[in-house]
């Protein structure tokens, strides 16, 4: 640890030097401040405003008059239920509510409402803090760090060291970037793809049922897999060669699949002998970017730079055929748990348990009705009394089934009417009720036609009783082992339920909550692929099994049979490859047909594609109004991003991950089984029900199955735990303690949703996180890996979470301290609960995208909700290597800034580096009358000088083909001139202005309207062998510019891969500057678009001159409420003319995170500025000054993807649909403009008829018919075939679409007739 | 513009017409190639697959607003 109390802190170079002799007075106001409100107006002697009290409250400067405020224990804590307990008791909160907005409050003001601070005296304070801080300032984690300290003040808060609670820690928030980089960002994606190649791609080939072939016809044939591993991502150019080491990059501008070879070892017979051959592929295997058997795992930004890889690139997606496609999080029920719940129709309380087995999935139901107690499963016609089942399974006694459940007496009430079912039935025995079930059963159950059979042979057919006991021992609540028919457990577990069922009938638990998060298991990419895999795998094997076979059966051969040389990797490569690009996830054998499980990566700035790696895709049908699984649970808290979810249908259903929430792996559960024994769980097989119930004991369940029992929970409990925080069973082991339930729920399965957590001292109530740990990590010497073995963090899953009273902040630590101290003096006993966690930054409650919101928590929920959506449509940077991209559609900004006022996600994130927006200085005033509706006024100049200016790079695509006749595509230069009519003036000529002699137009060139691009001709017959053709004629299929604003060729790529030889990309670019009607939008949900561009002239100037970029109408506040702009303005205004970039992180104002009002209001003093923000402005016009103080300062302004350019349309005449004759619709093909239904009632009700005639017909398909009068039906050319004369026919005129549908109608037997009058 | 040396009816199933050839950047390594209609897609110096066509020496004027 470096020295501490060193004098003078540490300067960056580059950074403006602290002030060398302290000012010797107050130096503020340097000029008059104008007079806000005569009334109220401060006397100008160095005193500042009060601001209101509730922003007080939180500054903690009178911390102890805040503490005693705070101290009064009023709520005793109890042992929580399920939920969150994070806020303090009610009563502390109606505490603050009461005090009066606007009055004083003595005990709470700071020093800042009596005496303004001397600045010599604040100063002396800051240098102390200095002094103390300068151990961070060479930092590595955070780039900004050096902005913290840099002169010797922090700015941030208004708090100094003196300020914090005793034993507190300083930069707490450091841990955080600390997390994210030794996990990365989209750590889940890539941890789950990493287990699943590593694990369980081993796991699945070397699985009994998978690592042997035999042959039907030859015993002594077989095939063994010993290992199988995945190689180096490669590109297969053609049978011959692949390019090694194929860096993603390429893949994406060749239009390959980033994937690499799997390899088997396998041992085989070949004729008489036993081969044993290594490094034999079975197929391909998409990579995940940056996952441990990427190429770019644990490169450096140099590296990354030359393979052209965005180094802030979060990986974790794959590279489908050049696109980038994402797995999305898929949220489900959890597996084999048991759910109480209402069954919605019949209404009576039933247990669903989903058991889920490698090998099979199955649903069971226990379900309660009239008083009776069924199980119900699919492979049984119809449900079975539980007593019947429980004889099935070996209970014969109802004794022993009663005390299975309990022995209490309303429990044996409870179940009397169950009790009866079997004598009715008159079953007694386990034969009779095997014999009942097994005729209850359906026709083909799961057993006869799958593998469970296969230890009884295929081909008998087996008795009912057999087949009974068979489905009950491998098909009912088959997660629950079953070994040679002893169904001692199985039957444990179902008392289990059955007491838990009873229980909710009796009112003495309550149903289980299906949208609790605990309850919830999130499936990632890893656990998608490995069905995947399996299912491919095993048909692989079954196709190899059916080659062997065909060869082995027919007797005689010349050569011995080589099974390896009938291996065809392309079934298991392209079924990796469709799923992945198609999105359709189908397993026949889980009976799963998902679609939609990818989606293409959405690459429209950096932000959306962080944003799309975070998403979480519930299974509910979207359409349905149901609001529990919508709404947002108590238990998601710090799990899911409370703000950032969609607007609309998929409201709620969609969510996004918290920034340090954690998806779990499959763990291996043994050594925890083995753990559990030596703490003393008794095994249940040796335990009859009565002991089980027994009033101390407690049942001890491992991933949902029974482990046993043990009397003493809460040591188990604590010892597990203790030897979990000192690394001697995984950090993700989740241990729960139910009370209710008398139950430890030991969790090790994959798809917990868990998130790291500071553990403290549950008798002192002092974090384990100190300082030295604090530094440590700051300075590089202790890692977060330390951290979590030394017992400091941990990581806490959301069933966990309800043994844990989780601090917020320190100071409710501190509280509780202090009022543990004063009750040892008073000698007072109360029943706390103890403080278990702290947690390590409240801001780690948002996600990425939500993170990009400075003083989110100002705001009003729903616009936090607005920006989080709009936070993704915003122009900027894609990624560092975005020029070298070849995106579909790219759009970046020219000037990007760093925002002025940022939030510590921001830096997480490195959005400093990859910014999206600008720093604008709005004015928040009226002007003109072109701002209404949330338009905003920009400045002409302003856009000169690179305002909101955005490149937009368009793909043009094209390939050279070869044909099956043999013919091919060809490309080929400019006609010669002398063909057309004008020479080189021609305009047809014209268009291939831009071709160079190979058919590809030149880099650099102007594209117009019909340029041509490509020029490509294609053979006119390709069915024709080139041999009997004559001479191979070609036509035009070139590729032309369709657009009306100009673009320049920034790029022409030519390569090849497996499928095209010649692949041609080319980038047209186009420069955009804002225009009328261009959407632009700040951080805060606060969209507008541009209503007026004005010059720089007539725009209103401040007092040092400056005109402001952007006008925004002061309309815009009040219904919103976005007081976090307001914030971000102050803030930001104080931060520019103090030369830093300021924070503002979500709840931050305690941690030094978020530069608080105060802070701000002192900066704009001390450069002579108005504390309000506000300036006097003049009149661009007249040069008068503006009656009212303009409101002005930089607000971080994102410029959306919305243009104008693109969304523009008109058309007079063009083209028309073919089968109605009307004009077409949409922008894309040049459609006419709708006049529908409501505009055509409109023309009605006024009567305007003949515009309606116009409308409808002669300016959209006017069509001239013959009319018979006679039969009146439609006729040709004067003679009506109808009648044989041609004497009445006239013509008139209708809509084609008229017509049409008459003879639509006649030709379905439906005779319209017309019948003419004269007008 | 330019020197057109289109042959229309070029042999069947050769594909692209004869010509001298354009000249491409590698991807990779940066040198020239000349690439003739049917050429490989690849750089004769490093065996790169991605090429990228080198700027038109035609002048051109932008519009800078």
């Amino acid at each position: 640890m470096p020295p501490k109390g060193k004098k003078t802190p540490k300067l960056e170079p580059g950074l403006p030097h602290p002030p060398k002799e302290a000012p010797t007075k107050v130096i503020y106001p340097r000029r008059s401040l104008p007079t806000l409100h005569p009334s109220t107006t401060p006397k100008l002697t160095g005193y500042v405003r009060t601001t209101p009290p509730g922003h007080n409250l939180t500054n903690t400067a009178n911390y102890d008059s805040f503490t005693s405020y705070r101290s009064h224990p009023t709520r005793q804590y109890t042992h929580p239920i399920e939920g969150f307990h994070h806020i303090l008791g009610n009563e502390d909160i109606r505490q603050v509510d009461s005090i009066p907005i606007g009055g004083r409050i003595p005990s709470i003001d700071g020093p800042y409402t009596t005496e303004t601070m001397e600045y010599e005296e604040e100063e002396a304070l800051k240098a102390e803090l200095a002094s103390r801080r300068c151990l961070f300032t060479d930092n590595t984690t955070s780039s900004t760090n050096a902005e913290d300290t840099s002169d010797g003040r922090e700015y941030g808060s208004s708090k100094t060291s003196l300020d914090a609670p005793i034993g507190s820690l300083r930069d707490k928030w450091r841990l955080l970037p600390q997390f994210l980089s030794v996990r990365s960002l989209m750590r889940q994606h890539i941890d789950s793809y990493d287990h699943f190649v590593n694990v369980e791609l081993r796991q699945i080939v070397q699985s009994p049922s998978a690592c042997e072939i035999r042959s039907d016809y030859d015993p002594k044939f077989y095939l063994r897999y010993t290992d199988c591993w995945i190689g180096e991502p490669s590109i297969e150019e053609d049978s011959y060669s692949t390019t090694v080491q194929a860096t993603p990059f390429q893949c994406r501008l060749r239009d390959c699949t980033y994937s690499a070879p799997i390899y088997v070892n396998v041992r085989y017979t070949r004729g008489r002998q036993i081969v044993v051959k290594k490094k034999v592929v079975i197929g391909r295997m998409p990579i995940m970017l940056r996952s441990s058997k990427c190429l770019l795992a644990g490169r450096n930004e140099r590296e990354l730079g030359a393979m052209k890889e965005c180094p802030y690139d979060p990986g974790g997606y794959f590279i489908i055929k050049g696109v980038e496609k994402v797995i999305l999080i898929q949220e489900q029920l959890s597996k084999n748990r048991v759910i109480i719940e209402e069954d919605a129709k019949t209404k009576c309380v039933s247990a669903s348990i989903t058991s889920s087995t490698r090998e099979r999935k199955s649903k069971a139901y226990i379900f309660i009705k009239n008083g009776k107690l069924y199980l119900k499963h699919n492979t049984l016609a119809e449900d079975v009394p539980i007593c019947v089942a429980m004889k099935a399974m070996g209970v014969e006694s109802d004794l022993e089934f009663v005390q299975s459940v309990g022995s209490e007496p309303e429990v044996i009430d409870a179940l009397a009417l169950s009790l009866e079912e079997p004598v009715k039935l008159g079953i007694a025995t386990q034969k009779q009720a095997l014999r009942y079930i097994g005729n209850k059963m359906r026709a083909k159950s799961a057993l006869n036609s799958g593998k469970g059979a296969a230890s009884f042979g295929n081909y008998r057919k087996l008795s009912p009783e057999d087949e009974a006991r068979d489905v009950f021992a491998n098909v009912v609540l088959s997660h629950v082992p079953v070994v040679n028919f002893d169904f001692h457990a199985k039957t444990i577990y179902i008392g289990h339920i059955v007491r838990r069922l009873v229980m909710v009938q009796l009112g003495k638990s309550s149903l289980d909550d299906k949208d609790y998060y605990g309850n919830k298991r999130l499936e990632l990419a890893g656990s998608l692929l490995s069905l995947l895999f399996e299912d491919l795998f095993k048909h692989f094997n079954s196709d190899l099994k059916k080659a062997t076979d065909m060869v082995l059966s027919k007797p005689n051969r010349a050569q011995a049979f080589d099974v390896i040389k009938t291996i065809r990797p392309d079934s298991i490569s392209y079924g990796m490859m469709s799923a992945i690009s198609s999105g359709n996830w189908v397993l026949k054998r889980f009976r799963m047909d998902r679609a939609g499980v990818t989606q293409v990566l959405s690459r429209l700035s950096y932000i959306s594609a962080l944003g799309m790696m975070t998403r979480v895709n519930s299974q509910f049908e979207k359409t349905r109004k149901v609001s529990g699984p919508r709404s947002l649970q108590p238990s998601q808290w710090g799990m899911l991003c409370p703000a950032d979810t969609p607007e609309g249908e998929a409201c709620g259903l969609v969510k996004n991950l918290a920034l340090l929430a954690h998806i779990t792996t499959d763990e291996e559960s043994e050594p925890i089984e083995r753990l559990c024994r030596d703490l003393g769980v008794e095994d249940v097989s040796l335990l009859s029900g009565h002991e089980i119930h027994s009033r101390n004991a407690f049942l001890v369940l491992l991933n949902g199955i029974i482990l046993g029992v043990h009397t003493r929970p809460h040591w188990l409990v604590k010892s597990l735990r203790s030897l979990r925080r000192k690394g001697q069973m995984g950090e993700f082991v989740s241990l729960y303690l139910h009370d209710g339930q008398k139950a430890v729920h030991i969790a090790t399965d994959g798809g917990r949703v868990c998130r790291p957590l500071i553990i403290v001292n549950e008798k002192t109530s002092l974090p384990r996180l100190q300082q030295v740990h604090v530094e440590g990590l700051s300075l590089g010497t202790i890692s977060i890996k330390d951290l979590l073995r030394q017992g400091v963090v941990e990581y806490v899953d959301v069933n966990e979470e309800n043994n844990c009273l989780i601090a917020v902040t320190e100071r409710e630590l501190e509280v509780r301290r202090n009022a543990m101290k004063n009750d040892l003096k008073t000698g007072k006993t109360r029943e706390w609960m103890a403080y278990t966690h702290l947690e390590i930054d409240p801001m780690t409650l948002l996600g990425v995208v939500a993170g990009l919101i400075p003083n989110p928590h100002h705001n009003q929920s729903p616009r936090n909700t607005y920006q989080s959506a709009m936070g993704k449509q915003a122009i900027g940077t894609v990624g560092i290597n975005q020029y070298v991209r070849c995106d579909g559609l790219l759009y970046t900004m020219v000037y990007p800034h760093k925002p002025m006022v940022k939030t510590r996600s921001l830096d997480i994130i490195n959005f400093d580096n990859i910014p999206a927006g600008q720093n604008a200085c709005i004015a928040v005033m009226s002007y003109s009358g072109y701002d209404i509706e949330d338009a905003v006024v920009l400045n002409k100049a302003s856009i000169d000088r690179g305002f909101g200016r955005c490149m937009v790079l368009k793909k043009t695509q094209a390939s050279v083909r070869r044909y099956q006749n043999g013919t091919m595509d060809r490309t080929c230069g400019a006609p010669d001139p002398s063909a057309f009519p004008g020479g080189e003036q021609d305009p047809r000529y014209c268009r291939y202005r831009a071709v160079d002699k190979d058919g590809l137009c030149l880099v650099g060139e102007l594209m117009e309207n019909g340029t041509i691009i490509v020029n490509k001709e294609s053979p006119a017959d390709t069915a024709t062998p080139v041999e009997r053709l004559a001479q191979v004629s070609y036509k035009y299929s070139g590729m032309s510019y369709r657009s009306s604003a100009p673009s320049y060729v920034d790029r022409v790529m030519i390569s090849s891969n497996e499928n095209e030889n010649f692949l041609i990309k080319v980038m047209l670019r186009q420069v955009r500057r804002p225009e009328l009607g261009d959407k632009f939008a700040s951080r805060h949900g606060q969209k507008g678009v541009c209503g007026l561009i004005v010059p720089q002239v007539d725009m209103p100037f401040n007092e040092m001159g400056f005109p402001p970029d952007l006008i925004m109408n002061p309309h815009g506040f009040p219904s919103r409420m976005t007081v976090g702009k307001l914030i971000e303005l102050l803030v930001g205004k104080a931060g520019v003319f103090e030369g830093r970039q300021a924070y503002a992180s979500a709840f931050g104002e305690e941690f030094g995170s978020t530069d608080t009002v105060q802070s701000a209001e002192l900066g704009l003093i001390r450069n002579g500025l108005n504390y309000t923000g506000k300036d006097i402005f003049y009149s661009g016009v007249n040069g008068a000054p503006l009656d009212a103080y303009i409101f002005s300062g930089p607000v971080f302004y994102q410029k959306l993807k919305h243009m104008v350019l693109d969304k523009m349309h008109a058309r007079s005449r063009g083209p028309r649909a073919v089968l109605t004759r009307q004009p077409t619709e949409g922008r894309s093909r040049d459609g006419g403009l709708r006049l529908g239904e409501m505009e055509r009632d409109c023309l009605i009700a006024y009567g305007a008829s003949n515009l309606i005639m116009e409308r409808l017909m002669h300016s959209s398909d006017a069509f001239s018919a013959s009319v018979c009068l006679t039969c009146g039906l439609l006729q040709y050319q004067n003679w009506c075939q109808y009648c044989r004369s041609g004497e009445k026919v006239t013509e008139m005129k209708l809509p084609y679409a008229c017509k049409l549908l008459f003879q639509e109608l006649q030709a379905m037997n439906v005779l319209p007739r017309l019948r003419l009058k004269d007008v | 513009m330019n020197t057109n040396t289109q042959t229309t009816g070029a042999p069947a199933g050769s594909g692209l017409p004869v010509m001298r050839g354009v000249e491409y950047r590698c991807g990779d390594c940066g040198a020239r190639n000349m690439i003739k209609g049917g050429d490989p897609v690849r750089c004769r110096q490093c065996g790169f697959r991605i090429l990228y066509k080198t700027r038109t020496k035609r002048l051109i004027q932008f519009e800078a607003r």
